[in-house]
């Protein structure tokens, strides 16, 4: 019986190529595009699972109140770990953590690589596997160094023993390396390439061991019997006690969140990337669903010619129930060979879209899960889509088929305009989505910064360019191709480095407000391109500017009305307020940034930032700056980043919204045509002898166009009326993730209803222009 | 006294037609033996087809009784129904109605499927089958490859196929010549003689001829 049904779906599939064509193809689409996102979706979801101790490793962050409002931030206090270790039972080891750039050389080979100075407790936390060397004696000499496999063959090549050998570190001091360790794999959420004792890193820094300066990325694991809920209550009692601050709680936050929830808004937890996870798995739902329908579309349009097949079999003594397996076994059928065509498309596209969303995806086809996905997608598409069209086929009186009266198509003709609405829909919010995601995105980028990020290269201070900084600037300088020098202690994009324990003239409550400190030299300004307000900037001489602070045009506010110039600011000492500088944006994106309190002081600078004559080619430039930084910085890489691609950065995750909407746009569109097509053609011919009959009377091709697309028409208007408010609730939902924002704009909705209109009107013309052009002749005889 | 077969006791049809009721059967009585062939005629719109429907089980009468085999039709479920005339009916069309996508020989083995038939006892009842309509050598062809003398002979063999005690022949020369219509006819009267009692419907006083009782419709009333 079973071979019976898939011998004559196969006929079936042959003798109509076209329907066929459509029908697989679509479903393809469909299958391969989940397919990727739930690819997608199966990393996000992995992220840190590889960590065995899932239910007991946290991370402490604290929660900050400033003008009412609770920011949240990783940093805690160096002691933080010990104490939480010793006075709280319930937790069994806690590490405090510094992550930091080294350059490690060997001979000529020479890399830099991020990693850990950590308590020897990481190693267990996170249960870490020694390939070579052993967990308990790692640790013990302070200027010892566990490396990751990867990093130890990139320093040494592969199979070698490298325990015991002495590594260069930063050009100037000597690690033992006393372990390598396994690699982590791509999602982990604080990776490393190595880990280092954190009594070499805390030797000469007291602030490591004072709870006064939030410093340290702090991970703790509870015991497995430990009640949450207390040990976390006893940490944020411990450094409320420790600090004497109130306005700061600290919390920890478990290690399944820091990926997919790790966004705070006011002290409460709202989610992350969780969001982008739950959005794309709707749409890829979505798409399916599109696809699926579809098929029950063209399946059910057929429906005249598999009619009388019906009630023969039916006549033959087939039941109800039979011809449904039998419909449902030939939508499987279909599925299932949707979903080989899927694999082929998901080979040849997965790197692509890898290359779009910056992973490593792996199609993974020998994973037992990855398969009965497969598989499942298969029998869910084939069941889903085969229901509908096997109730209503198998719903035919033989009777009346037989004796070649016309079906009444009545609710299968509703329906199937309902599903042609739904798809259209769809399609009509993903235009609108993807639209207002462009515009939102582009609207930020062309926010007015206060600084200018092009022809702006900076780099990482390293080695001993602070203390040959004039010659390296004058040298720079000299090259012709870089016009200004800057130094500051912080990336200008970035945000950090801020404090509210200081006082200003007019300053109420001024605890309660936090200001960001930029160290900077002179010469920053002239070459960020920020614009100074009011007074006059630094001095090439630093001495003169000993007791002089720039401020912000937000800063100038808070200090009242009235010219800034000459007021006070009172840090550790006291500075006079010489000029006021334009606001600029930094941090979020999206929302204001804070004050910014600028001193003439760049010894701690961490970045320095070349603003470079557009005149000379790039990589002459960079030749020239190469040049010269290894003449006076030689130890170290000659490493750079443009300030414009390192902003364009920032919107990642925007960015990946914008082009997986682009996409997934374009298919839902795409698909949504294929079944406008089938159904077109289906109409055409169901209407031949109507066509035959009316040209015969002397009608024109364009008004049997006309007649024929009316109708179809007339449904994608309406599925603009439904897509609208959807889209519309839709998009202002997501905008109002951002502070800074487009407004929904009216004439977007009437775009994309043209654009929705424009592609059913040539997707149906093809079909009505083939049908009209028709000889009558032989449709009539057909009769 | 033969067997009956089935009795037909003041049946009536109707159907709706918007507001109208419209009468296509009225208060029908005949009964029909073993052994016998019956020609139903009459003009078109006579009953004919709605007649042979319903005592197909294929169509139902509202009104009247029909008893088959001894068994009342008309009280019963219809998954009963479909059981009885799996069982003892086979059909011939007027247009074949032969499934475009099957193969001769798979035509004539669906309604073994139906009855769920073990595929060695199928095998050899197809092949007894082809080999007495002498169409061995078409069974891999596909209706659409046939003449339509052909494609009506495939259409009795698969009407035969299940064993049936009665078959029932709407205007099943209809579509062919007057040659390709005597021959089906004779196979009518062939397997006549062999036991199985036939109904058809016809227009042709020629083709009625063959039968051993003929049956005159009108609008809906046995004339």
């Amino acid at each position: 019986m079973i071979l019976n049904y898939i011998k004559i779906a196969f006929r079936t599939l042959r003798k109509n190529k076209g329907y066929s064509f459509l029908n697989i193809f679509g479903l393809a689409i469909g299958i391969t595009c989940a397919s990727l996102i739930f690819l997608w979706v199966e990393d996000e979801l992995s992220f840190d699972s590889n960590f065995p101790k899932q239910d007991q490793v946290y991370f402490v962050s604290t929660h900050q109140e400033y003008e009412g409002e609770w920011r949240t931030f990783g940093s805690t206090p160096g002691p933080l770990a010990e104490a939480m270790k010793a006075e709280i039972p319930g937790v069994v080891r806690a590490s405090k953590t510094r992550g930091l750039d080294l350059l490690f050389s060997v001979g000529d080979n020479v890399v830099n690589r991020f990693g850990r100075y950590v308590d020897s407790d990481f190693l267990d936390i996170f249960s870490l596997t020694f390939i070579e060397g052993n967990k308990a004696e790692a640790f013990k000499n302070p200027e010892s160094i566990v490396i990751t496999q990867a990093t130890a063959e990139q320093l040494y090549g592969e199979h070698e023993k490298v325990v015991g050998k002495i590594l260069k570190v930063n050009s100037t001091d000597n690690y033992l390396i006393s372990g390598v360790i396994e690699n982590l794999p791509n999602n982990v959420s604080y990776p490393f390439a190595w880990l280092a004792p954190f009594e070499r890193y805390g030797r000469d820094k007291e602030f490591t061991r004072e709870y006064g300066s939030f410093f340290a990325d702090t991970f703790a694991e509870l015991s497995p019997e430990a009640d949450f809920e207390a040990v976390d209550a006893q940490v944020r009692n411990l450094l409320q006690e420790q600090t004497g601050d109130a306005d700061s709680k600290a919390f920890l936050h478990s290690i399944k969140d820091w990926h997919l929830r790790a966004d705070f808004e006011n002290g409460e937890q709202v989610g992350g990337r969780i969001d982008s996870v739950k959005l794309f798995t709707v749409i890829a739902l979505i798409i399916l669903l599109i696809a699926c329908i579809n098929f029950m579309n063209l399946s059910t349009a057929r429906s005249e010619k598999r009619a009388n097949e019906v009630g023969v079999r039916k006549a033959m003594g087939s039941g109800r129930v039979r011809l449904m397996i039998q419909f449902i076994s030939e939508a499987l059928i279909l599925a299932f060979i949707a979903t080989l065509v899927s694999v082929i498309l998901l080979l040849v596209l997965l790197p692509q879209f890898n290359l779009l969303i910056e992973k490593d995806l792996v199609l993974g086809l020998s994973k037992p899960s990855h398969i009965l996905f497969l598989l499942g997608i298969a029998i869910i598409c084939g069941v889903f889509a085969g229901l509908y069209p096997a109730f209503y086929l198998s719903s035919f009186k033989p009777v009346e088929v037989l004796k070649g009266l016309k079906v009444t198509q009545g609710s299968a003709t509703f329906i199937r305009k309902g599903l042609v609405i739904g798809q259209f829909t769809i399609s009509i919010v993903f235009i609108v989505s993807t639209i207002l995601v462009y515009q939102q995105i582009q609207h930020v980028k062309n926010r007015d910064l206060g600084y200018s990020k092009d022809q702006l290269i900076s780099m990482k201070v390293t080695g001993s360019m602070i203390e040959k900084f004039s010659v390296i600037k004058q040298d720079l300088k000299n090259t012709g191709a870089i016009s200004n020098v800057g130094l500051s202690n912080s990336n200008i994009l970035n945000g950090g480095n801020n404090g509210s324990n200081l006082t200003w003239t007019g300053g109420v409550d001024t605890e309660d407000i936090l200001i960001s400190f930029r160290l900077v030299n002179s010469e920053f300004f002239e070459t960020t391109g920020m614009e100074l307000k009011e007074g006059h900037g630094f001095s090439e001489n630093r001495a003169k500017d000993s007791a002089s602070v720039l401020i912000t045009e937000s800063f100038a506010k808070l200090m009242g009305k009235g010219s800034a110039i000459g007021k006070k600011v009172t840090l550790d000492d006291t500075y006079t307020v010489v000029g006021v500088v334009k606001d600029f944006l930094y941090g979020d994106m999206y929302g204001t940034s804070d004050p910014v309190l600028f001193l003439n002081y760049h010894d701690e600078a961490s970045f320095m930032y070349l603003k470079t004559n557009s005149e000379i080619p790039t990589n002459d430039m960079l030749a020239m700056v190469e040049a010269v930084m290894k003449t006076h910085n030689p130890a170290f890489p000659f490493e750079y980043g443009f300030l414009d691609e390192t902003f364009n950065a920032k919107f990642k995750s925007e960015q990946l919204v914008e082009k997986l909407s682009q996409l997934f746009a374009l298919l839902a569109i795409l698909i949504s045509c294929l079944g406008l097509f089938g159904l077109a053609a289906y109409t055409a011919e169901q209407r031949s002898k109507e066509i035959g009959v009316r040209k015969v009377l002397g009608a024109s091709v364009s008004g049997i166009v006309k007649l024929l697309s009316k109708d179809f028409l007339k449904l994608v208007g309406i599925s603009i009326v439904i897509a609208i408010p959807i889209a519309w609730y839709t998009m202002e939902n997501w905008l109002q993730n951002y502070a800074y924002r487009i407004e929904i704009n009216g004439w977007i909705f009437v775009i994309a209803g043209v654009v929705a209109i424009i592609i059913a009107m040539v997707t149906v013309s093809f079909q009505a222009i083939r049908a009209a052009i028709a000889n009558p002749i032989k449709s009539l005889r057909t009769e | 006294m033969k067997n009956t077969l089935l009795s037909i006791n003041e049946a009536t049809r109707t159907v709706n037609s918007g507001s109208n009721k419209v009468t296509l059967l009225d208060t029908i009585n005949f009964n029909v033996e073993e052994g016998e062939f019956i020609s139903l005629m009459g003009p078109s719109g006579s009953g004919k087809s709605t007649l042979l429907n319903c005592i197909g089980m294929l169509d139902n009468f509202t009104d009247g009784g029909y008893t088959f085999l001894g068994e009342p039709v008309h009280s019963m479920k219809e998954k009963n129904r479909s059981k009885l005339y799996k069982e003892y009916i086979g059909f011939v069309f007027q247009a074949y109605h032969l499934i475009d996508e099957l193969t001769v020989y798979e035509n004539i083995e669906t309604p073994l499927l139906y009855k769920n038939i073990k595929s060695s006892e199928r095998k050899a009842m197809v092949a007894d089958m082809l080999d007495r309509f002498n169409i061995v050598g078409k069974k891999d062809l596909f209706p659409i490859q046939l003449s339509g003398g052909q494609q009506q002979l495939v259409g009795i063999a698969r009407a035969l196929i299940g064993q049936p005690k009665l078959i029932l022949a709407d205007e099943p020369t209809g579509n062919l010549n007057s040659k390709q219509s005597e021959e089906i006819m004779e196979l009518f009267a062939q397997l006549n003689k062999e036991g199985v009692i036939i109904i058809q419907a016809t227009h042709s006083e020629s083709n009625a001829a063959y039968g051993s009782r003929i049956i005159n419709l009108l609008d809906g009333k046995i004339v």
